[in-house]
């Protein structure tokens, strides 16, 4: 397929815990591609024209209030373009956008975008950190989480990862993030594109090209060796 | 605040401890700490306090603050506690401060130098008002930890005690507006000639104007978001300085700091931006509590960067320097790259960055190493690079992805036998860049570069008297 289009959303504030390295890579993967990257106060490109992936990163708690209000237009668009089959990924805890609503610890809540009958409650002085190993398809995905909330709902019909070793979207759950056609959110932070060479080429055969990754022979090694490392724990 | 049963037992239980424990030969510079606010939980506010309280906090340096505080002052012969020896949460605070009493809980110190760590800010300040509060710097740290610096400057201005008077550093927008309602004072230094039109690091997280989200205009930028900037469309922007370092010689290693119409000229004891940044914050605090410059810079003088955290030594023509690079904390180990790739001559690199804690019992998150620029060390004077340690494979991905050619990196778990690879041919220093806690290990590397650089040596001067 050619003039695949990337948009990487709001990247000057969604942009923590190298996880702008996800699309580096992926430019890696797919030198030809354009990448758009979209501002906050821009109106993004999948609002008026196709893209093939459209990426947003975590951000801070007073982000994403920002985040939401910058994309509640645009709902029934996001929407549309998901039972489009576009791919999205949206990583950390920038899922939580699309959920009911975000809850704070003093009871008020933040309204999301609703697209997800799912929301997330914030406990801002403990930070969960975890490792996780997740069944995606015929393959396993690993990756690590570190993050305020936890989330609730139910994704049963709708989740990204069975999960093997970790948590799902909160203590209690083994079924990780939302997995909605092509759509992907998942609490998983980091380089997960790079530390999952597997998950890269599904990403890739989603967007609909051939799936050969960078450095495909030493982001291999890395990750079975972290896979063996994470299974031993 | 009131004494009670509660807070006589926390303090003598403590203070017996701390006795048992020296006769032990432990360390008593947590647990006493610990004991006390088990048993009361407000110890901290209850507890005497010195008269004069200084914190120093921030993502990086405040420990070598610390240590350069203690120093100068105690060369000036003033009495005071601190938390040197001790760790920087409640637990080492409380540890100190019962120290610094008698068996009844009457101060003997006037002053006290507390290295706070910012994460236990909710902690602290609630029972502990400083009467300076340093701020250093704040970036992105560990993010298992402190999250985002969102989170730390708001968990700082919101627990701050408003009584304190804050010393900040003006070049960095995100500590220089903590606790907006307090006293403050900042310390910065003035441009340089090194300084940059546009930002090349990763981590950057003060784009835009936090008062009304417009891109904010640098007129110049440091490295990642220290500079000087504005926004265009309203009036935030970087403060005016109060102690301000200009003329950075570093060929004579001298600085003039201008506070008001007074200029005053100090000696430097590095040439690294981040350990300059640490002078000016340490000079600044000291001036602030009435040493004069011919104290302060006497006393200067002497000090050298602690080992740990610094060292150089020629071995046959070979320089060798250790540089701390703070596993997990992206600047940290961006600063350390930035100084490597910037010091003169051909080099070798051998990264031993691994948190030893993490490869005994887990596995690193490795998110740290992508807001980290690694691509620094590609860089033309830069000849190998070694990598080594549980996260090798990583460091090799993560290299590669900046950019670096495969043919200059050696890559092996072990980290002795890595080092086997050194090439010497030609290269003027070896860098060995380690973790805070893997000193033993740095040791042993140093120690097996130190035999290479001698056998090749040894080599060389056969192969002359064969010739």
């Amino acid at each position: 397929m050619n003039n695949i289009k990337v948009e990487i959303l709001f990247p000057e504030f969604c942009n923590l815990f190298g996880d702008m390295y996800n699309m580096k890579y992926l430019k890696m993967c797919l030198p030809n591609a354009e990448f758009i990257e979209t501002a906050l106060d821009e109106i993004p490109a999948f609002v008026n024209e196709d893209v093939n992936l459209i990426y947003l990163g975590p951000m801070t708690e007073k982000t994403q209030e920002k985040v939401i209000a910058r994309l509640f237009p645009y709902k029934h668009r996001i929407e549309e373009l998901i039972n489009k089959n576009v791919v999205f990924l949206f990583t950390g805890n920038a899922l939580e956008v699309l959920g009911k609503y975000i809850e704070n610890e003093d009871g008020s809540k933040i309204e999301g975008l609703g697209i997800f009958e799912v929301y997330s409650q914030r406990d801002m002085m403990h930070r969960h950190n975890s490792y996780l190993i997740g069944k995606y398809e015929d393959i396993e995905v690993l990756g690590f989480k570190s993050q305020f909330t936890m989330m609730y709902g139910d994704n049963s019909a709708s989740y990204f990862l069975e999960v093997e070793k970790g948590i799902g979207i909160n203590k209690e759950s083994k079924l990780e993030g939302i997995k909605k056609n092509n759509f992907i959110g998942t609490y998983l932070i980091g380089p997960i594109l790079i530390l999952n060479p597997l998950f890269t080429k599904k990403v890739l055969e989603m967007i609909g090209v051939e799936p050969n990754i960078a450095l495909e022979e030493d982001t291999m090694a890395a990750y079975e060796a972290r896979l063996k490392e994470l299974r031993k724990l | 605040m009131k004494k009670g049963f509660r807070f006589y037992m926390a303090l003598w239980g403590a203070k017996t401890g701390t006795v048992l424990l020296k006769l032990l030969r432990r360390n008593a510079t947590f647990f006493p700490g610990k004991f006390a606010l088990k048993i009361c939980p407000d110890f901290i506010g209850k507890i005497d306090k010195p008269k004069t309280i200084i914190a120093v906090t921030g993502t990086n340096g405040k420990t070598t603050v610390c240590n350069m505080l203690e120093d100068i002052l105690k060369d000036n012969d003033y009495v005071f506690i601190d938390n040197k020896y001790g760790s920087n949460i409640d637990a080492g605070v409380a540890t100190t401060l019962i120290s610094g009493v008698t068996f009844m809980g009457k101060s003997k110190n006037d002053l006290a130098v507390l290295e706070v760590d910012e994460r236990s800010a909710p902690k602290i300040y609630p029972y502990l008002t400083p009467t300076y509060l340093v701020c250093t710097n704040l970036f992105r740290d560990s993010l298992m930890r402190n999250a985002h610096t969102e989170f730390i400057s708001g968990i700082l201005t919101k627990y701050i005690p408003k009584a304190t008077t804050l010393i900040l550093n003006g070049d960095d927008l995100i500590t220089s507006n903590i606790a907006p309602e307090n006293k403050r004072i900042y310390f910065g230094i003035d441009r340089l000639d090194t300084d940059l039109d546009k930002c090349e690091n990763i981590a950057r997280d003060i784009i835009v104007c936090p008062k009304c989200n417009s891109k904010l205009e640098y007129e110049y930028v440091r490295y990642n978001h220290i500079g000087k900037a504005h926004c265009p469309k309203c009036d935030f922007r970087s403060p005016d300085i109060d102690y301000l370092a200009t003329n950075l010689d570093l060929k004579n290693m001298k600085l003039t700091l201008k506070n008001g119409n007074l200029e005053e000229e100090y000696d430097l004891i590095s040439d690294n931006i981040i350990n300059i940044y640490n002078i000016v914050t340490v000079i600044t605090v000291l001036k602030q509590i009435g040493l004069t410059q011919k104290q302060i810079n006497a006393s200067m003088k002497k000090l050298k960067i602690v080992d740990t955290r610094y060292s150089e030594e020629v071995v046959d023509g070979i320089k060798i320097i250790t540089h701390l690079s703070k596993g997990m904390n992206p600047i940290a180990c961006s600063r350390v790259f930035d100084y490597v790739r910037k010091y003169e001559g051909d080099k070798a690199v051998i990264l031993l960055l691994d948190d030893l804690h993490e490869a005994a019992n887990g596995s690193e998150n490795i998110a740290w190493q992508y807001d980290t620029d690694y691509e620094f060390l590609k860089d033309e004077s830069i000849k190998q690079i070694i990598v080594a340690g549980a996260r090798y494979l990583d460091d090799y991905v993560r290299l590669q992805i900046a950019g670096i050619d495969k043919k200059i990196m050696v890559c092996k778990r072990d980290e002795l036998s890595a080092v086997d690879g050194l090439k010497l041919e030609g290269i003027k220093t070896v860098f060995i860049l380690h973790d805070l806690y893997s000193m033993e290990l740095k040791e042993a590397v140093k120690k097996k570069v130190e035999v290479m650089i001698k056998n090749r040596a040894t080599e060389q001067e056969e192969k002359v008297e064969n010739e």
